[in-house]
């Protein structure tokens, strides 16, 4: 490593860059996004800035230059350049425009779409046109930037060489500050390289000062001389002690507690000092602890007219035999994929995103009927699109969707939609259908008042209660569901998980997708859908609950 | 690279001649099929029954009426645009007349609303794109009030202007320019502020791309930020409503020439419809139209040139950090 | 703090929002009623023409010296009659067009699609027009603003109901076997309320200016009836005179066109919850 900063204090410069009480403040409340910071570079400095997400990084790179967003200001602090204070306004954007280089988090987004190569890389020198040309050229060399690229437009390159175009124009000017916002998060390997490197070549070089923000602390241990670190909550370290990078807290150990620190700030969005500055080393993530509580009476409410008893039968509720799924546009999803799933039963289809396991469920349900195949339902042939159903088929397949946001209707109450399929399906209307359907909405778990409520008015994990009771309504045998745990912090997701073990026991047989494995642990069988087929699993999970583990013997049977 | 630019052309102009065919019939439809004819009015309800049917033989009223318009679209083609009821003169001369007045007064209506739309657009940006509500409710006032309100402020209250604009006969409209103001005002503001209503989301949209905000953290000044980053990408919207505006001025001036007198095609479309002089509103009904269509197809085909779509890249995380303002 | 705040800051917007509305409300009550409260009958002549306003004649005389205030508070009946018409046809028109369009896709929404850019490509003023020529005035008005304004209308619902079309609830109504028309009723209709409402105040906007401009240029209704549109062409040679015969027509025609289009944009721009 080169210098250490105390050699560069003795020398009793004056830093590059200084600021002084840096305040960042909402303007609608004056709520105190950054608290009052002190920093300074000296020169050939490194200055790396970290701390978690939502600590103000970004707000105080922004405050140093004076490019605040619309509602924060500064209203106190000030900044130095080589001790002259720079005041915010025209004086701040001057100084931006003739000392600064600037890279941002995606940097190829920040390009002018309709621009050439070689005009956006020049646009901030100051030469005349022959220098800039020459500049121009040697830095798309030494970027590894072909020649034939200069004469395209940003628009029409690949998106890692726009994020090089980025860096030489960050670096076009030589700016005596260089000033990279989470400069690697976005960018490929090379390209981040690149950047570590443009950074560590301007170390130690006298007139030059970098800042980088980021949050990977060896990142910055490896190329900063000094490091400021920002904590959330409302006694901030601002600690701007001269930190050089082995003194940094040991990375690995503090990761947990970084992402629950980030989970507990976006579900309480406002209040920044709210937040507990260090969380306690929490629970470990609830989806690995799934547990059900045994105990839960399971509330047996009984359709006005179930088909199925709920004794687990021999007979599969539903089964498919060589069912062929295509995409809309032809490409084949499934060839010949069985299944078969007992009444009673919880089957779950894995399988990576894209592979098909929603065009499973909507070919099951009908709405997009499969391209070949054969569906039983009771042993019976099933009718593939839902206009050949009759209303009895209609009624024993109910599909619960994945998005919660459209899967019910945005101008009914929870109430109404639950009610709709009693009046459909088993005539009940006015005050029977009310109520049966606020006992529907209790039995999964929602008080009466909530009946009232619109969409918009619900959680996440209420609405997925409503779409189930609404399905729960038309007495189905089968009920399809769809990630039923997609969007859903961990706790109701847990809850809604429970509820479906509770609700299988008294009624419909269950197969879900889902791509969750706490949901496919829940589940009797497992199959997973890859490559085009389906194929069993065995439930990855051990730590089943003892009654889920007494049934599986009869389930392994889809080979037909 | 010839033959696929050559279709690419080709294939917005093929629209737009097949939509000025399809404008054609609806003109005609409207005129020709309602009820009640030109030849009643021109014979003012006085000729015998023998006369009549007489009139109505020679302007060939009898003939089914699709072979009538297959006529009339043929004299179209060859620039015979029929005779006047009225006074049996040409309709294309009777045109040749008023056009330079009506041209010379969407002009400036034209050049008005441009001045008037950018200035509007100026302030937007220096507010950051926002505002501006004031011009969606000058756009929806009718163009009436416009011309009364304009007449009672600059001809009543404050006397700079006459309010009427009769041209002394054979006078050039740039003889006496004052008489150009009212009704190219009457035009230009309620078009200025339809034009700012439409392109204020064209601005914002741009304003929010994430080069523009770049720009201004690299310290560019604001009118090079707009000049450099801001413009370039609202040549092709600007086009487009200029286009959609120039055909709307054009049948504005039917009011605009009416109310203050000014002779041009507008006025002359009004007096035709109180004469029910067939030939001469089909053809003053299609002008406006071939307008707009002829515009849209220059504005469709210069913005080809202007816009460059990039992949689309999502917008990007531009401030993960900072909490978002109230303020919107 | 922050939170009285931001309370504040809410009702200010509500306000913001709730004055266009109700702006419109007093205008649709208070026109029809105003020619009970007109000083003079609005069709007699009574001082010379073009007096400026002073003693029993607060805004002066007319053309033909006729007291304006009673004219203008007898004016605008007829005009918000035509234009509500106009606009309620356009909409129910432009909102079928739209459903038929969205639900079936394809061929149905090409077809639609085309009619819109034909339609469109006329100027709405110079259709009236045209149509003038064969109907009575307000017939024309009426036909000329379903036909300029409902392939706007069929526009968006169309591409709203698309977008329904495709949403869970939809699919779940047609997988309980529901016919289309009860789909459409149940779970589609009560989701374009609020965009048909917001289109329903522009259609009216454009109705507004098509009835005036008709009866502006003598299209509309006759000579002695008081109307607010005839007011301003029988006044602008006189507005040297009594600029005040032009103004106080083009005030009450200016302000119901702003509470129109200002209301349309308020209902489209309200969130969710406050309906």
């Amino acid at each position: 490593m080169t210098t250490r900063t105390p050699a560069v204090r003795e020398g009793a410069a004056v830093p590059l860059l200084a600021a002084e009480q840096l305040t960042v403040r909402r303007a609608h409340d004056g709520a105190t996004v950054l608290p009052a910071v002190d920093l300074e570079i000296g020169d050939g400095q490194v200055l790396a800035v970290t701390g978690t997400s939502g600590a103000g990084k970004t707000t105080l790179l922004r405050a140093l230059l004076d490019v605040l967003p619309d509602g924060l200001h500064r209203p106190a602090g000030t900044v130095r350049w080589r001790g002259a204070p720079v005041p915010a306004g025209r004086p701040a954007r001057r100084w931006r425009r003739a000392r600064c280089g600037w890279l941002g988090q995606d940097p190829a987004a920040d390009l002018n779409p309709l621009w050439r190569v070689d005009r956006l890389i020049g646009e901030g020198f100051t030469g005349d046109t022959g220098a800039r040309a020459q500049r121009v050229e040697a830095l798309m060399q030494q970027l590894d930037l072909p020649p034939v690229l200069a004469s395209r437009r940003a628009g029409e390159i690949s998106g890692g060489q726009a994020q090089r175009v980025a860096l030489a124009r960050s670096l076009c000017a030589d700016p005596e500050l260089l000033v990279l916002d989470e400069p690697t998060s976005a960018l490929d390997r090379a390209t981040a390289d690149l950047v570590a490197e443009a950074v560590r070549s301007r170390r130690g070089v006298p007139g030059r000062c970098v800042v980088l923000v980021t949050h990977d602390t060896r990142l910055a241990a490896e190329l900063a001389d000094r490091t400021l670190v920002l904590a959330v909550g409302p006694r901030r370290s601002t600690d701007a002690e001269a930190a050089p990078g082995p003194q940094l807290p040991a990375a690995p150990a503090r990761e947990p507690c970084t992402a629950t620190a980030v989970r507990l700030r976006s579900s309480v969005p406002p209040a920044t000092s709210a937040v507990p500055a260090t969380p306690a080393k929490g629970p470990p993530a609830p989806t690995e602890a799934p547990a059900p509580p045994p105990t839960a009476a399971a509330p047996t409410t009984e359709g006005a007219s179930r088909t199925v008893a709920p004794a687990p039968s021999p007979a599969p509720v539903l089964s498919t035999r060589g069912l062929i799924l295509l995409t809309p546009d032809g490409t084949p999803l499934l060839d010949a994929g069985d299944l078969d799933l007992p009444a009673g039963g919880w089957l779950a289809v894995t399988g990576p995103s894209g592979t098909g396991k929603t065009t499973l469920l909507h070919a099951l349900a009908g709405r997009r009927p499969p391209a070949g195949g054969e569906l039983l339902l009771h042993g019976h042939p099933l009718p593939r699109g839902t206009r050949s159903r009759d209303r009895r088929m209609l009624r024993a397949v109910q599909l619960a969707g994945q998005d919660t946001v459209t899967e019910l209707n945005p101008a009914h109450t929870a109430g109404r939609s639950v009610a709709r399929p009693l009046k459909v399906f088993h005539g009940m209307t006015g005050a029977p259908g009310r109520h049966r359907a606020r006992e529907l909405l209790e039995a999964v778990g929602l008080s009466t008042e909530l009946s009232h409520r619109r969409p918009t008015e619900l959680s996440g994990g209420q609405r997925r209660r409503v779409v189930l009771a609404r399905a729960l309504a038309a007495g189905p045998d089968v009920l399809l569901l769809d990630e039923p745990t997609a969007g859903l912090d961990p706790v109701s997701a847990r809850l809604v998980l429970d509820l479906l073990d509770r609700l299988r026991r008294s009624g419909p047989a269950i197969l879900t997708v889902t791509h969750d494995p706490g949901t496919a642990a829940r589940a009797d069988q497992v199959l997973h859908l890859t490559g085009r087929r389906l194929t069993p699993r065995p439930p990855t999970t051990p730590d089943l609950s003892p009654e889920q583990r007494t049934e599986p013997s009869g389930v392994r049977q889809h080979h037909g | 690279m010839t033959l696929r630019a050559a279709g690419r052309a080709l294939r917005p102009a093929g629209r737009a001649v097949a939509l000025a065919v399809a404008v054609t019939a609806v003109v005609f439809t409207a005129t020709e099929l309602l009820p009640g004819d030109a030849e009643e009015l021109r014979t003012t309800g006085r000729a015998s029954q023998e006369e009549a049917a007489a009139e109505r033989d020679r302007l060939g009223l009898d003939r089914p009426a699709a072979a009538r318009y297959l006529d009339w679209l043929y004299g179209l083609a060859r620039g015979d645009l029929g005779h006047s009821l009225a006074g049996g003169r040409p309709v294309a001369a009777l045109f040749a007349e008023r056009l330079p007045a009506t041209t010379a007064l969407v002009a400036v209506a034209l050049a008005g609303t441009v001045l008037l739309t950018a200035a509007a657009l100026a302030v937007t940006y220096l507010r950051g794109g926002r505002g501006g509500s004031a011009a969606t409710g000058l756009a929806a006032v009718p163009q009436p009030v416009h011309a009364a309100v304009l007449g009672a402020v600059l001809a009543g209250l404050l006397g700079w202007l006459p309010p009427v604009s009769l041209l002394p006969s054979g006078g050039s409209p740039l003889s006496d320019p004052r008489l150009l103001v009212l009704p190219a005002l009457t035009l230009a503001l309620p078009s200025a502020a339809f034009a700012t209503v439409l392109l204020r989301g064209a601005l914002g949209d741009v304003l929010r791309r994430p080069h523009v905000a770049d720009a201004r953290l690299r310290g560019l000044p604001a009118p090079l930020v707009l000049h450099r980053h801001v413009l370039p990408f609202l040549y092709a919207p600007a086009l487009q409503v200029t286009a959609l505006l120039t055909g709307g001025l054009v049948a504005g001036t039917a009011l605009a020439e009416t109310l203050f007198g000014y002779p041009g095609t507008g006025q002359l479309l009004v007096s035709a419809v109180a004469l029910r002089d067939v030939p001469v509103i089909q053809a003053a009904a299609l002008l406006p139209a071939v307008v707009l269509l002829l515009g849209m197809l220059l504005a469709d085909l210069a913005a080809r040139r202007t816009t460059a779509t990039g992949p689309a890249r999502h917008p990007g995380p531009a401030l993960p950090d900072a909490p978002r303002g109230g303020g919107r | 703090m922050s939170r009285s705040v931001a309370f504040l800051s809410l009702s200010a917007a509500r306000a913001r929002r709730t004055a266009p509305v109700a702006a419109a409300v007093v205008l649709l009550v208070c026109v029809p009623l105003g020619r009970y409260a007109a000083p003079h009958p609005p069709e007699r002549t009574v001082a010379a023409p073009w007096t400026p306003p002073g003693g029993r004649h607060p805004l002066g005389t007319d053309v033909l010296g006729r007291d304006v205030l009673s004219r203008v508070l007898a004016g605008g009946t007829q005009l918000l009659t035509l234009s509500l018409l106009a606009a309620a046809v356009a909409v129910v028109c432009g909102t079928a067009l739209g459903l038929a369009a969205g639900w079936s896709g394809g061929r149905v929404a090409r077809g639609v699609r085309a009619l819109g850019d034909l339609l469109l490509a006329v100027p709405a003023l110079v259709l009236a027009l045209v149509l003038a020529t064969a109907l009575p005035g307000a017939t024309a008005v009426v036909v000329a603003a379903v036909l300029a304004g409902a392939p706007l209308t069929a526009r968006v619902v169309g591409t709203q109901c698309a977008y329904l079309r495709d949403s869970g609830h939809v699919h779940a109504a047609v997988e309980r076997g529901e016919s289309t028309p009860a789909v459409l009723v149940h779970e589609v209709l009560p989701n374009l309320r609020r965009l048909v409402a917001a289109d329903a105040g522009l259609r009216l906007v454009t109705a507004l200016q098509i009835a005036a401009a008709l009866a502006v240029l003598g299209l509309g209704p006759q000579p002695p009836e008081p109307d607010w549109a005839l007011m301003l062409s029988e006044n602008l040679p006189g507005a040297a005179l009594n600029p005040w015969a032009l103004l106080a027509p083009a005030v009450p025609l200016a302000g119901c066109a702003w509470a129109f289009a200002a209301t349309a944009g308020t209902v489209a721009h309200t969130p969710r919850e406050a309906v």
